[in-house]
């Protein structure tokens, strides 16, 4: 529990967009010293990531993976009934980006259109919130976007997270569909885990945080409106709670791991992912990965591999099982059949929505 | 006793497990050796160490790492 199975609704598009400034692990070594990157890149895999520039946002990025999107598949934008954002990178404290995305990608009124405030579980609670809405409604179209910029939150002496962050969005269709393979989703949370992965000021329990930067425990600097990862405590999280999650989830839906052609994993880091593989005995070639070039890129994670791997395949039906995990503590397990001709290559953009940048009361 | 030393050997072959006391407190161990000894104890020992085993008081000597490994190999 909680297991949802979606019948007659099916994931008919993917895509993905990533700033095009590239930031290579190896920049690093001076700030860091060579032998604790080379160590970095060994563990984690992560040899580069993208950077938005300061304006651009989570929000930009998923404008432009949904809008080029909604191109390809044909659809017409008048059709989408919901449009629902995941993302711990808002444009604003208020209101949700949803609607940003929204005004941009010139959706009708007649939609539900909000944002979820997770990180690297957003696509699949996402999916599952989608889905829902669509399975007792008379929506047949609804689009999810799913993406974070955390860079913008991490100091940039932190050397547990500022080399593997990186940043993207990525936007996914569903549509219903007489007949098709359904989807499957298991959700599971862990409020007790709440400060392991966490940005403790500028929200309405501390407001005014001071933005003083100070060394932390883990001999890291940071002030209280930077990102802090508990890296330890997560990685314990990730290799007992992920294994046992995914094999519930295959009980529940008599599967093994015979049954996928592919795991979409969330790319928490190359060590992780070679731990819940080992676990559950994935063979790694079914794991592909897109960490080396574009890092952890929280709940984007997922369908940027897919458009990494599958982005200019031809047609050919793949089920995938995804799964993702972060703040929260959150995770979650879904199983999707793909087809490979709806997964778009990925997108490079580095616009962002001009007018959206306020910088004076009398703009307003 | 032999094993788990040369799990903890076999991750840092630079450090002394026999006689070091205070690894986590001296920051003789990083976190990337922490998830390394975790993980290896967690497959060689068939055990699953939870969050809340990670205080220094279970990682600051081999004794202490043993004694853990023991309590938790009997709880499971």
């Amino acid at each position: 529990m909680p297991l949802f199975t979606f019948n007659n609704i099916k994931l008919s598009g993917m895509a993905c967009a990533v700033p095009k400034n590239k930031v290579t692990t190896e920049s690093f070594k001076g700030l860091f010293g060579e032998e604790e990157v080379d160590k970095f890149m060994l563990m984690t895999g992560v040899t580069e990531t993208r950077r938005t520039s300061e304006h651009q946002t989570a929000s930009d990025l998923g404008y432009t993976a949904a809008s080029a999107l909604l191109n390809y598949k044909n659809i017409d934008r008048n059709e989408i009934g919901a449009l629902v954002f995941g993302t711990s990178s808002p444009d604003y404290r208020r209101p949700a980006s949803a609607f940003v995305i929204h005004k941009r990608l010139g959706l009708s009124v007649e939609s539900a259109v909000f944002d979820i405030s997770l990180g690297c579980s957003s696509m699949l609670y996402g999916l599952q919130v989608v889905a829902s809405m669509m399975n007792s409604s008379d929506i047949s179209k609804a689009i999810l976007i799913v993406g974070d910029t955390a860079t913008k939150t991490t100091n940039p002496e932190d050397r547990a997270s500022i080399m593997l962050v990186g940043e993207a969005s990525v936007a996914v269709l569903l549509e219903k569909v007489e007949g098709c393979e359904p989807i499957t989703s298991l959700v599971r949370s862990d409020g007790t885990g709440y400060r392991y992965l966490i940005v403790p000021g500028g929200g309405y329990r501390n407001l005014n945080a001071s933005h003083e930067v100070e060394i932390c425990a883990d001999g890291n600097k940071r002030s209280l409106h930077n990102s802090f990862m508990q890296g330890t405590s997560v990685f314990t999280f990730t290799i007992s709670d992920i294994p046992r999650a995914i094999k519930d989830f295959w009980n529940l839906t008599n599967t093994t791991v015979d049954n996928y052609d592919c795991f979409a994993f969330h790319q928490a880091n190359l060590y992780i992912l070679k731990q819940i593989a080992k676990k559950l005995k994935i063979p790694l070639e079914k794991v592909p990965l897109s960490l080396v070039k574009y890092g952890n890129t929280s709940g984007a994670s997922q369908v940027i591999t897919l458009c990494d791997a599958y982005g200019n395949c031809e047609g050919e039906t793949i089920k995938t099982l995804l799964c993702g995990f972060g703040v929260g503590l959150s995770w979650g397990v879904s199983s999707v059949v793909l087809n490979t001709s709806d997964i778009m290559p990925i997108i490079e953009d580095d616009t962002y929505f001009e007018e959206g940048v306020i910088n004076s009361v009398s703009d307003l | 006793m032999v094993k788990l030393i040369e799990i903890l050997e076999g991750i840092r072959p630079d450090v002394d497990f026999l006689n070091e006391t205070n690894l986590i407190n001296d920051g003789v161990l990083d976190s990337f050796d922490i998830v390394s000894i975790i993980s290896e104890l967690n497959d060689e020992y068939d055990i699953a160490i939870r969050v809340t085993e990670l205080g220094p008081e279970n990682f600051n000597s081999m004794e202490a790492i043993h004694k853990m490994v023991e309590r938790l190999r009997t709880k499971e």
